[in-house]
C-alpha cells in the first residue's frame, strides 16, 4: 500500500484570483522513499507539502483526493497527524516554541499527553541520536542556526513519525551546517526507514541520494522520475528548472554526453575520464583582461583591528584590502570567521580600534554619519525583513525618497514594479530581498555592501539578482559582498578574497582564485580539475569540452 | 464569557472583602500578605478564563509576542521610567479585547521580572499592568464612543497611567513599606510616585500620538489574517 | 551556573520555602524573629552570591537608617518623646517601630534575592507546567521571545543605520523618538510574522490535540520528601506559636513585646531552623566535599 496517494488535486487559495496553485496533481509516494520535490519559488511546492499535513493545509477551494495509508487524509485526528506526519519548516528560529532545549524536545510528547517514563525514554533517545546531549540544558537562544534546525528536526522525530516532510529546511543555514543537516535526514531515512519528502535549493547535496525527484511548474507536476533521468527530460524540454540541477548534470547534458548521467562530482570526474582517457589537448581557456582600473581605489582598509568589547577576543586581526571602482568584490570564508564584521567595519558601524578605513580616499572618521550614508555607501542586511517598517512596498520606498520618478526607476531596476502595493511580508524571500535592495538603492550609494545576498534564494532569484548587480556595475557602482555562496561568487564577481582567522588571506580574480583551490572551489572546478585547468564555471567546462571535441573531428 | 464574568464578580464582591475582613483579624502587621493575596485573587479569574478557553496556537503565539514586546519596552528602553510599556499594553487590550489585554499586561510584567528580578511587588505589578489592558479593551470596545484615534488613545493612556495604573503600582509599595495605614502616611508615597507616573504617562502619550494607529493597524492585520480571537477551532 | 544543594531541591519544595519565609517575614513584627530571619537570609544570600552579597548588605544599612529615622516623622504615637519636629512629637517608640519595619523590608529583599537565584524560569515551569499548562506555555514562549526580539532589535537598528536611517546620538529629540519608534514598529511586524510560523510549528507538533502532560526535568526525589515533611513539621510548630500569640509585638502607642520565654522557645527554634535550612544544607555539602576530597 502506498504511503501517500494524491489523485487529481486542485487548489485555489482563498485570497488568490484566477490561477490555481495546484492543478491536477497526481502523485504516489511509497513507504520509505526519499522524494525530492523541486521547482521555482511559487511553483506550488510548499502548497503541495502543506496538503500532506492537514493542520497546516491552507484555506481555499480544493478538489481531488489525498489518501494516507489508504485512508482519506482528512479522517486523521489531530493527534494521529501530529504523531504520524512530521513537518519541518524553513525558519530555524521561529519554529522553536519554548526557551529550553530539553523542553523543545519534549514539546510534541507533552502535546500527546505522554507519561513521564515514555517521555524520558524518547527524549533521551533523541538527544543521543542527534548529538544534543551536550547542549540539552541550554537556552535555545545560545544555539547556532544549524543547531536550532537540528533541534527542530529532533523534536519532530521524538514523536516517531512515519513520514518526515521538510520544506526548504536548509535555506537559512550556511553550507556546512546545511550539509550536516541533510546528512542527518539521509541517516534517518536509511536507518529508520522513515519516508522523506523534501523541497530544497541545494539539489547537489540531496539528488544523488534521493529515490525520486518530482519537478513542479506553475502548480503542475511536470516530471516524476529517478534523479538520473530527471536532467535529461528538463534539458530536452528546455525547462528553466534545468538550471537548478547539480553541476555534473548540467555539464553532462550541455556537452551532450552519452550514457548514465553523473549526479555527483565523483561520477562527473569519471565521465570526463572516460571522455578524455589521454587527457585533453587544450587544457585551459585564454584569460580575460580585468575590466576595472586597479588604481582607482574607492575603499581601502589598512591593518584594521576590531573587537566587540574590551574583554572580548579580536574578531578582525589586521584586515587590509583595496577595492577599485566599479567592481563586484566578493569576500568568501567560513562561518563566523568575521566576514560580516568586516563589512560593518567598512561602513563604520563597527569602529576599528586600530588601523584605518578610507572611503573615496577620505578617512571614515572624517565623515559625519549623515554624509556617509547619503550618496556614498549603504548596506543591504542579511535579513531583508530588518528593513521593513511600513504596510506596502510603495510606502517603504517613500520612506527613503520623495522623488516619484526616482522611486519608479529603482523599482523597475529591481523588478518590483508589480509588487508596489503588496505588503512586504506577503512577498516571497527573493521578492523581499529585491524590495529591500530598492530601499537601499534609494540612498543612491556609490558603494553597495551586501551581507550574504543569496541566502535563501533559489537559482532563478539568484540570476535575477545577479542581473541587477551587473546593471548597477554599469552605472559605476562598486559592490562589496560577503558570501558563503562559492558558485555565485565565482560566476558574478570580479575579485574574490579569502577571509580566514580575522584577516584577508588572498585576493585574486575568481578564475585564478577558485582555479587554484582544490577544496574551497566550485563544483565545476572540482569535477574537471584533473582534465582542465582553471575551469571554474559550467560554461568553462562546456567550452573546453567543445574545443577539445571540435579538435577531434577536424 | 458569562462564566468568567460571574467569577470576576464573585471575586470582587465576595472573595476580596472576605479576605480583607479575615486579614484584619490576623495578628501582626499583615498588610503586605493581604495585599498580595488580593492581587492574586484579581489575577485568578482572568488567568483561569484564559486557561479554560484553550486559545488556539495562533492566538497564543500572538499574545506571547505582545507580552514579550511589553517586556522589551520595559527592559530594553534605556531611559528610567520613560518607557512605552503601558502604551503597548493598552494597544493590545484595544486590539484583542479586555481579557486578552489583561493577560498580555500581567504576563508582560511577570516576564520582565524574570529579567529585573522577582520581588514582593510582582503580584501587584502583574495586576496593575493587567488592568491597563483591561481598561483599554473595555473603553475602546466595538460601539464605544471613544474612537481609535491617536489623540484619543494617547489622552486615555495618559489619564489611565497617572490616575489608575501608576497609583496601583504605588499602592504595592505602600503595603510593603508603611507601618501604620493612615492618609497622613500614605499620601507622601503617592505624591513621591507622581512624577514617575507622570513621565511614564508622557512617554505613553507621545508613543501613541506618533504611532498609535500605525501599531494598531499591524495588530488588526494579524487578527484579520488569521481570524484570530474569534474562531474556536483554531484553524 | 552551579547550583547548591538547596537550589537543587524540587521546585515545589523551594517555592514553598520562600512563600513561608517571605510570608511570615512580612507578618511577624517580633524583633527576635526579624533578627533570626535576617541572619538566615543574609547568610544564605552571601553563600550563593559571594562578594556581591556582602555589597548588598552594606548598601542596605543606609536604607535601614533612613526608614528608622523617617518613621517617627509620619507616626507620632508613643510615650517617650525625644524631640518635636515641625511641631509634632518625634517618639522613641515610633523609631523602634521604624527599625522593625526597615528590618522586615530588608529581610524581604534578601529573601527575594535568594528566590531569584533559586527559582530560575525552568523551575518555575516545572512547578506550574502541570497546574496551568496554557499560561506556563505562554511564559516559556515569552522567555524564548525576549532574547530573540532583543537580537532582532539590534539587527534592525544596525540595518537602518547602514542606510542612513539610524538613531543618531546628536539628532534632535523628535527625530530620535520617531527613529526609535520605527525600529520598534519594524520589530513588532517581524515578530508577529514569526509568531505565525511558531503557531504552525505548534500545530504540527500536536499542540491542542489533547490533554497536555508536562515533562518533569526535575524529579521529586525521596530526599525532597524528607525535606518537605521536615518543613511541614517546623512550619506547624511556628503556626501554633503564632496562634497562641507568642509572636505578638506592638510598638506604638505602647511598646509591648511578648517575651519568648520557655513556652515560646520551641516555636522560635523551629522558625530559626526552618529559615536556616538552605544555609545548613549548603555548609553540609561543602563539608562533605572537603572530607571526600581529603579522603582521595
Amino acid at each position: 500500500m502506498a504511503h501517500f496517494e494524491i489523485r487529481d488535486l486542485n487548489f485555489l487559495y482563498a485570497s488568490a484570483k484566477g490561477r490555481k496553485s495546484l492543478e491536477g496533481v497526481d502523485l504516489t509516494i511509497e513507504k520509505g522513499q526519499y522524494v525530492v520535490v523541486c521547482g521555482k519559488s511559487g511553483s506550488g511546492k510548499t502548497t503541495l507539502l502543506r496538503h500532506l499535513k492537514p493542520v497546516l493545509t491552507p484555506a481555499g477551494k480544493r478538489s481531488g483526493k489525498i489518501l494516507f495509508n489508504g485512508k482519506d487524509i482528512g479522517e486523521l485526528t489531530d493527534r494521529e497527524q501530529a504523531e504520524l506526519i512530521g513537518y519541518v519548516m524553513q525558519d530555524p528560529d521561529d519554529q522553536i516554541v519554548t526557551d529550553k532545549v530539553w523542553h523543545e524536545l519534549a514539546f510534541g510528547l507533552e502535546s500527546l499527553g505522554c507519561d513521564q517514563k515514555t517521555m524520558r525514554a524518547r527524549v533521551s533517545e533523541m538527544a543521543c541520536y542527534f548529538g544534543i546531549q551536550n547542549w540539552f540544558h541550554r537556552d535555545v537562544t545560545e544555539l547556532s542556526g544549524g543547531q536550532k534546525q537540528l533541534l527542530n528536526l529532533a523534536s519532530v522525530m521524538a514523536m516517531h513519525p512515519q513520514v518526515l516532510i521538510l520544506d526548504e529546511p536548509t535555506s537559512q543555514l550556511d553550507p556546512i551546517a546545511a550539509s550536516d543537516f541533510l546528512d542527518t535526514v539521509r541517516k534517518i531515512n536509511l536507518e529508520l526507514g522513515t519516508t522523506v519528502i523534501i523541497t530544497e535549493h541545494r539539489l547537489e547535496d540531496i539528488l544523488p541520494y534521493a529515490d525520486r525527484a518530482v519537478v513542479m511548474d506553475s502548480g503542475r507536476i511536470i516530471e516524476d522520475d529517478v534523479p538520473s533521468n530527471i536532467g535529461r527530460e528538463l534539458y530536452l524540454k528546455g525547462n528553466e528548472m534545468f538550471h537548478a540541477m547539480p553541476t555534473p548534470v548540467r555539464s553532462f547534458y550541455l556537452c551532450e554526453g552519452q550514457g548514465e548521467c553523473p549526479l555527483t562530482v565523483r561520477d562527473g570526474r569519471g565521465w570526463l575520464d572516460r571522455e578524455f582517457p589521454q587527457g585533453a589537448p587544450v587544457r585551459s581557456l585564454p584569460e580575460k583582461e580585468p575590466v576595472y582600473a586597479p588604481d582607482d581605489i574607492v575603499l581601502s582598509m589598512k591593518e584594521v583591528w576590531f573587537r566587540y568589547g574590551r574583554d572580548l577576543p579580536d574578531i578582525l586581526t589586521g584586515v587590509s584590502c583595496e577595492i577599485p571602482k566599479g567592481v563586484i568584490y566578493a569576500i568568501v570564508g567560513g562561518n563566523g570567521s568575521g566576514k560580516s564584521t568586516t563589512l560593518k567595519a567598512m561602513c563604520g558601524i563597527n569602529r576599528a580600534y586600530r588601523g584605518k578605513v578610507e572611503i573615496f580616499g577620505k578617512k571614515i572618521d572624517k565623515y559625519k554619519s549623515s554624509e556617509l550614508f547619503d550618496h556614498c555607501m549603504a548596506m543591504l542586511p542579511q535579513d531583508p525583513k530588518s528593513l521593513f517598517v511600513k504596510k506596502s512596498v510603495r510606502e517603504e520606498l517613500e520612506e527613503m525618497s520623495k522623488d516619484e520618478a526616482r522611486i519608479n526607476e529603482v523599482a523597475s531596476l529591481c523588478e518590483i514594479t508589480s509588487l508596489m502595493d503588496s505588503h512586504p511580508y506577503d512577498l516571497s524571500g527573493g521578492e523581499q530581498q529585491r524590495a529591500a535592495l530598492a530601499k537601499v538603492l534609494l540612498t543612491e550609494p556609490r558603494i553597495l555592501l551586501l551581507d550574504e545576498p543569496t541566502k535563501g534564494l533559489d537559482s532563478f532569484f539568484k540570476e535575477t539578482f545577479a542581473g541587477i548587480l551587473s546593471d548597477l556595475k554599469k552605472q559605476g557602482i562598486t559592490v562589496v559582498m560577503v558570501s558563503h555562496d562559492v558558485e555565485f561568487c565565482a560566476r558574478y564577481s570580479d575579485m574574490v578574497s579569502m577571509f580566514f582567522d580575522g584577516q584577508i588571506i588572498t585576493t585574486d580574480s575568481p578564475k585564478r582564485f577558485f582555479g587554484n583551490n582544490s577544496f574551497y572551489t566550485t563544483a565545476a572546478n572540482r569535477m574537471s580539475r584533473h582534465i582542465f585547468d582553471m575551469a571554474v564555471s559550467i560554461e568553462d567546462v562546456v567550452e573546453l569540452y567543445r574545443l577539445n571535441r571540435g579538435g577531434d573531428r577536424s | 464569557m458569562k462564566r468568567s464574568r460571574a467569577m470576576l464578580y464573585f471575586v470582587l464582591v465576595i472573595l476580596i472583602p472576605l479576605t480583607l475582613y479575615l486579614g484584619i483579624r490576623l495578628p501582626g502587621r499583615s498588610y503586605y500578605l493581604l495585599s498580595a493575596l488580593v492581587a492574586v485573587e484579581v489575577l485568578t479569574p482572568f488567568f483561569m478564563t484564559f486557561e479554560k478557553r484553550k486559545p488556539a496556537p495562533r492566538e497564543l503565539a500572538t499574545v506571547a509576542v505582545m507580552s514579550a514586546f511589553v517586556t522589551i519596552a520595559r527592559v530594553g528602553v534605556p531611559i528610567p521610567s520613560f518607557k512605552p510599556t503601558f502604551a503597548v499594553i493598552l494597544l493590545s487590550g484595544i486590539a484583542f479585547g479586555p481579557e486578552t489585554g489583561f493577560v498580555v499586561g500581567a504576563m508582560g510584567a511577570l516576564g520582565s521580572d524574570f529579567f529585573y528580578g522577582q520581588g514582593p511587588f510582582t503580584p501587584w505589578q502583574m495586576m496593575a499592568y493587567g488592568v491597563m489592558g483591561l481598561l483599554g479593551g473595555l473603553a475602546f470596545r466595538e460601539g464605544s464612543p471613544l474612537k481609535r484615534k491617536n489623540i484619543v488613545m494617547a489622552v486615555f493612556c495618559f489619564t489611565a497611567t497617572v490616575l489608575v495604573v501608576g497609583p496601583l503600582l504605588d499602592t504595592s509599595s505602600v503595603f510593603i513599606t508603611i507601618s501604620v495605614l493612615s492618609w497622613e502616611n500614605i499620601l507622601p508615597l503617592y505624591i513621591s510616585g507622581f512624577p514617575v507616573n507622570l513621565t511614564q504617562g508622557v512617554c505613553c502619550f507621545l508613543t501613541l500620538m506618533l504611532f498609535g494607529e500605525a501599531i494598531l493597524e499591524k495588530l488588526e492585520r494579524v487578527k484579520l489574517q488569521y481570524g484570530m480571537m474569534e474562531d474556536t477551532d483554531g484553524v | 551556573m552551579e547550583r547548591d544543594r538547596f537550589s537543587r531541591c524540587h521546585p515545589s519544595v523551594t517555592f514553598a520555602f520562600f512563600i513561608v519565609a517571605i510570608g511570615l517575614g512580612a507578618m511577624i513584627m517580633h524583633p527576635a524573629y526579624i533578627i533570626v530571619s535576617g541572619i538566615a537570609a543574609s547568610s544564605y544570600y552571601c553563600l550563593i552570591k559571594g562578594y556581591r552579597g556582602l555589597k548588598l548588605l552594606v548598601l542596605s544599612v543606609p536604607l535601614f537608617i533612613f526608614i528608622t529615622l523617617f518613621n517617627p516623622l509620619v507616626n507620632h504615637q508613643g510615650q517617650r518623646i525625644l524631640a518635636y519636629v515641625f511641631g509634632r512629637p518625634y517618639t522613641f517608640e515610633a523609631m523602634v517601630y521604624g527599625m522593625a519595619v526597615a528590618g522586615m523590608l530588608i529581610v524581604m529583599l534578601l529573601w527575594a534575592g535568594c528566590f531569584n537565584h533559586v527559582m530560575t524560569s525552568d523551575r518555575f515551569m516545572v512547578l506550574f507546567g502541570g497546574l496551568i499548562p496554557t499560561l506556563s506555555m505562554l511564559l516559556t514562549m515569552i522567555l524564548r521571545l525576549v532574547p530573540n526580539m532583543m537580537r532582532k532589535t539590534a539587527q534592525i537598528a544596525g540595518a537602518r543605520k547602514a542606510i542612513g536611517r539610524g538613531v543618531g546620538e546628536d539628532d534632535p529629540m523628535k527625530k530620535k523618538a520617531s527613529d526609535s519608534m520605527n525600529v520598534a514598529s519594524s520589530l513588532l511586524s517581524w515578530s508577529l510574522e514569526g509568531g505565525a510560523v511558531t503557531a504552525d510549528a505548534m500545530k504540527a507538533r500536536g499542540y491542542g490535540a489533547g490533554k497536555r502532560s508536562s515533562y518533569e526535568i526535575i524529579r521529586f526525589t525521596p530526599s525532597d520528601l524528607v525535606m518537605a515533611v521536615g518543613m511541614i513539621m517546623l512550619f506547624t510548630a511556628v503556626v501554633m506559636l503564632i496562634a497562641k500569640g507568642g509572636t505578638a509585638a506592638e510598638y506604638t502607642p505602647v511598646m509591648n513585646i511578648t517575651p519568648i520565654g520557655s513556652s515560646g522557645l520551641p516555636g522560635f527554634a523551629a522558625y530559626g531552623i526552618f529559615l536556616m535550612l538552605p544555609t545548613i544544607m549548603h555548609l553540609v555539602e561543602d563539608l562533605q566535599w572537603r572530607i571526600s576530597r581529603s579522603g582521595i
